[in-house]
């Protein structure tokens, strides 16, 4: 099996950019499903989706943190950075893929495998990176930038790979008397533009903020080390909380993973609109529909404009894309409430076909990045 | 910020009735409760803290719960998240009346003796006042803490504003106040070298902006002194940008929503103009958020050092005759809100802090029979008086937008005038004449009903009225009298048969005289900016005011203030610069009934200073 270590600082580059592109891969599912709640129903869950697609944003932030650190240029308007959905995630095994759904038993399946645990199943330990195909023009998520078929079993091993490959880069630079860190750092995105109660915002200056800043990215998907929280034995990691709502009850300090004791909550599964899942906006022929959606991408591409001009010397932007969060909130509640024509039992909802962003057929990332 | 979950247990009555070595307990959960409870339990004392609601919103889905009653509320008044609990009632300003001479009205919780009848309100829930409050957190000024000396009106205060300073900066970190140094250095305010707010201010709304560009360079003359005139951003307690220079260069966490259950929410404001009565995202401080950090601290057992007693409503302060303090405390729990069943349970501590608010604490103790030694227990009770003045812009101003209030005219907060008549701050009402006439929706039903819109004109029509509209409050001073008071009477009880509060109040001359001056004030500046006067007062207003031939309809702060008083002998107040009663030693009343003055400043940021100096002295005295 291929095994794949990060030996130059343009690898670890394209890595780094690969992580922003899976951490911003997960807000679309997440934040669909989040919108789809019926008003006044869900309560737990709405709370719980809401801040992790919160808390994906400040993972977003921090790949661009280090990206930034190293001396590299963010860019979420490049070709290709928004995935086409459904779309394939690191799997060895089952074949599956993430979707643009409404909050449902099966999203829920889906947004547990994403942020699962890093330890591979049995049978894979001790085996490289795992080869599957993908259909030529879809970029499946947690693969490897260079070699397209070659994916990691999860979100936490590709980090490790990154981890990797920053410690052995910067030991390198300092045997050679420098550092990989040279970036300017008016460039970090610190605590002043980015808060919430879990999880702070740091400036990535050098290897140890570097680390820290992965674990964080780490612990809070997938909880640190095997168990249930991150490492204040204070916030539930992604996964857990997604298991909650799947459990219909809260974990509390001192559970095992898989068997939360807390308080009872409820989950309505009939409590969400029925979007069309992974619609595109070709299949949509109301026009006033068609206006929305269309509406809503160009926003969409203009806030991921705005992003990459905030990660690239202009933090204070990043306020400005606050109010943009709520107009998103507005448009996607206009698709998700409107029924659609032709599809019986159906409503409208967002297809994040972002204009300028379809990727040519055949080009790869890395000469995106170079 | 979470709360352990040990925390989101009641405590069980019984056993907090058996058990006898509480060093500290409270009654109340408002701010100053909470910061005592949390300091005390900081330095490893046991505190049990009683509640009179039930506590439920203290995790985010009673939180929650408590939004989703105010969006489904036909009117948005300050108490409209808050369910109905006879057992814990509070004022509802909608079911005021006017009275008749020598009437009295008992037909509310506060049973209003007049003639002024105010509709001030406090809330009862977890979190106190606080869960409803407008978070604007000025300090008082130097002037303000000696008003008898400077203007010969009021009082001093037994403490200097340099005796307090230090706290305030204790309480505007607790509270996480949101503000620039440069903005606050008006009227001789100042800050030691290098301070800087926890975090940085929150920017002028364009309503700010509008009104700004109509007075900027103007001014006003005073009993002939110029004041010049200027839109000032208040300082807030909501949460906006850190300021990475706070506290030497550590910085600040903002605390954004409490929970139980490892959802954190919450955050930065988003400028929703709902701030009173509830923030939707917690990015306005409450009380709840330093009760988690008291929650949390554990003692030798690992077991929580302050624990929490909800739907338990203290009804007697018992004293020992012969030493003078106070054994214990005689306390209802009711089992349902929906029932006036109750179980009376007596409480013992060490030391008893009373943090009710300046009305129900001055209740309990002349319910208890403890009128002290200098007979002023509910005496010199003070609100601001309101005066609101409302007018349409020449142009769109964005009403409706940012926070209630972002910024105001502060000028007119001191200067030798107050001699003769009361100083005022003015707040610019983001949220339009809402305060005044129940915009938007009173705009929308005219519209409708006698104007026949519909479709487009009607929106247009709705735009054009409310983005235009622009209140001042002037926000006016009040000093002590000892006739404004709360009493009560076996005659008027409530649903646990416990006596109500009994309101009597005559606004005096000197705020009436700032009143009418702040009526003229707004007449000039609604000329400098082509705005077109709407003040109207209704003479059936229940809050009705007349004075030199004109008439004023005055609403109260929700400021309350006076009811301990501080002061520097047994004989002139009841409790002292500790807020320790005279009478009783191990008895401290808290809160703004302690303040002898209350100046141009919203009252909460004083009082939650003085309860970090009250916190020092409860320990210095279990040591």
């Amino acid at each position: 099996m291929y095994s794949y270590s990060i030996r130059t600082l343009d690898e670890l580059k394209e890595f780094l950019h690969r992580a922003m592109q899976l951490e911003h891969a997960t807000i679309p599912p997440y934040m669909t499903a989040l919108y789809s709640i019926k008003p006044g129903s869900n309560q737990a869950a709405t709370q719980i989706l809401r801040v992790i697609v919160v808390e994906e944003m400040l993972h977003l932030t921090i790949a661009a943190n280090i990206l930034n650190a190293v001396g590299g240029t963010p860019d979420l308007a490049s070709p290709g950075f928004v995935v086409s959905y459904p779309t394939p995630l690191p799997d060895g095994e089952t074949d599956f893929q993430v979707s643009i759904q409404a909050f449902s038993r099966e999203a829920l399946a889906t947004f547990l495998k994403i942020e699962r645990p890093a330890q591979r199943p049995h049978h894979l330990v001790g085996k490289g990176l795992i080869e599957r195909k993908t259909s030529p023009h879809t970029i499946a998520l947690g693969s490897h930038p260079r070699h397209e078929n070659l994916h990691f079993y999860s979100i936490g091993e590709f980090y490790s790979t990154i981890t990797e490959g920053i410690k052995y880069l910067e030991a390198e630079a300092r045997r050679a008397g420098t550092t990989i860190f040279t970036g300017d750092t008016s460039r970090q995105i610190t605590s002043e533009y980015y808060y919430s109660a879990g999880g702070e915002l740091f400036p990535v200056t050098d290897l140890k903020s570097a680390l820290e800043a992965i674990e964080l990215i780490i612990e809070q998907g997938e909880g640190d080390g095997g168990g249930i929280y991150d490492d204040d034995e204070h916030e539930l990691a992604h996964y857990y909380r997604f298991d909650e709502l799947v459990k219909g009850r809260y974990y509390q300090k001192g559970n095992r993973p898989g068997h939360p004791t807390g308080p009872q909550l409820q989950v309505d599964w009939e409590g969400a609109y029925p979007l069309k899942a992974n619609l595109k906006v070709a299949e949509i022929e109301d026009p006033e529909l068609l206006e929305a959606a269309t509406a809503f991408n160009t926003r969409y591409g203009e806030f991921l404009q705005l992003l990459t001009r905030a990660y690239n010397g202009e933090p204070r932007l990043l306020l400005e894309a606050v109010p943009i969060m709520f107009e998103f909130r507005n448009m996607i509640l206009e698709l998700i409430r409107n029924p659609l024509p032709n599809h019986p039992g159906m409503n409208g909802g967002p297809t994040y076909e972002i204009p300028g962003n379809i990727q040519a057929a055949g080009s790869r990332q890395a000469e995106v990045i170079a | 910020m979470l709360f352990p979950v040990e925390s989101a247990l009641k405590a069980d009555a019984n056993t907090v009735a058996a058990t006898a070595d509480y060093d500290i307990v409270i009654v109340g959960t408002g701010i100053s409760g909470a910061i005592i409870a949390k300091q005390a339990a900081e330095a490893g004392k046991r505190v049990l803290i009683l509640e009179a609601g039930t506590g439920a919103n203290r995790t985010l889905a009673g939180y929650d719960d408590l939004l989703t009653t105010f969006y489904l509320a036909a009117g948005k008044d300050n108490q409209s998240p808050f369910p109905l609990n006879a057992n814990a009632a509070i004022p509802r300003s909608p079911q005021l009346r006017k009275l008749q001479a020598g009437e009295t009205d008992s037909s509310t919780y506060i049973v209003q003796s007049g003639p002024y009848v105010s509709d001030t309100t406090y809330t009862r829930i977890f979190g106190g006042t606080t869960m409803h409050w407008e978070a604007k957190t000025p300090r008082m000024l130097r002037s303000d803490f000696q008003a008898r000396t400077i203007f010969g009106q009021g009082l001093d205060w037994p403490l200097s504003f340099e005796e307090i300073e230090d706290d305030y900066r204790l309480a505007e970190r607790e509270i996480g106040v949101s503000a620039n140094v440069e903005d606050q250095q008006y009227l001789g305010q100042t800050f030691p070298d290098g301070y800087v707010f926890p975090m940085r201010g929150l920017p002028l709304s364009y309503l700010d902006q509008q009104v700004n560009k109509g007075i900027e360079g103007t001014s006003v003359e005073l009993y002939g002194e110029t004041y010049p005139l200027k839109v000032r951003p208040y300082p807030q307690g909501r949460n906006s940008i850190p300021n990475p220079a706070y506290d030497g260069g550590k910085g600040y966490r903002p605390i954004g929503a409490v929970n139980t259950h490892q959802v954190e929410e919450g955050g930065r404001c988003q400028g929703n103009t709902n701030c009173v009565p509830l923030c939707t995202v917690q990015a306005r401080y409450h009380s709840g958020k330093t009760l988690a950090k008291a929650f949390a601290v554990n003692g030798e057992r690992r077991t929580p050092l302050v624990e929490f007693l909800p739907q338990a409503v203290a009804s007697k302060v018992n004293i020992d005759p012969d030493s003078g303090k106070v054994r214990s405390l005689e306390v209802k729990v009711y089992k349902d809100p929906a029932s006036p069943a109750y179980e009376t349970f007596t409480v013992k501590g060490k030391v008893f802090v009373l943090a009710a608010g300046a009305i129900e604490t001055a209740r309990l103790m002349l319910a208890s029979g403890l009128r002290s030694t200098s007979g002023l227990v509910g005496r010199n009770l003070m609100d601001h008086a309101y005066l609101l003045n409302w007018a349409l812009m020449p142009q769109i101003c964005g009403t409706m937008r940012g926070t209630s209030s972002t910024g105001g005219i502060v000028d007119l907060r001191d200067g030798p005038f107050r001699e003769r008549q009361a100083a005022f701050a003015i707040d610019i009402h983001n949220d339009g004449w809402g305060w005044a006439t129940g915009a938007p929706t009173s705009d929308l039903l005219e519209l409708v009903d006698d104007r026949n819109l519909h479709g487009g004109d009607l929106r247009r029509g709705v735009i054009d009225r409310v983005s235009r509209q622009l209140l001042l409050a002037f926000m006016i001073e009040v000093m002590p009298v000892e006739s404004n008071r709360i009493e009560v009477d076996p005659k008027y009880r409530d649903a646990l048969d416990n006596m109500r509060p009994i309101l009597s109040f005559t606004v005096p001359e000197y705020t009436m005289k700032g009143a009418a001056y702040a009526r003229q004030f707004s007449r000039t500046v609604f000329a400098r900016m082509g705005a077109q006067d709407h003040t109207h007062y209704d003479p059936s207003d229940f809050g009705y005011v007349a004075y030199d031939k004109q008439g004023y309809a005055i609403r109260g702060g929700n400021h309350l203030a006076g009811t301990h008083i501080m002061g520097t002998t047994k004989t002139n107040s009841v409790v002292d610069k500790n807020q320790r009663s005279w009478d009783h030693e191990n008895l401290y009343l808290v809160g703004g009934g302690s303040m002898p003055t209350i100046g141009t400043a919203n009252v909460t940021l004083t009082l939650a200073a003085m309860c970090f100096r009250s916190s020092r002295d409860i320990l210095k005295s279990l040591h």
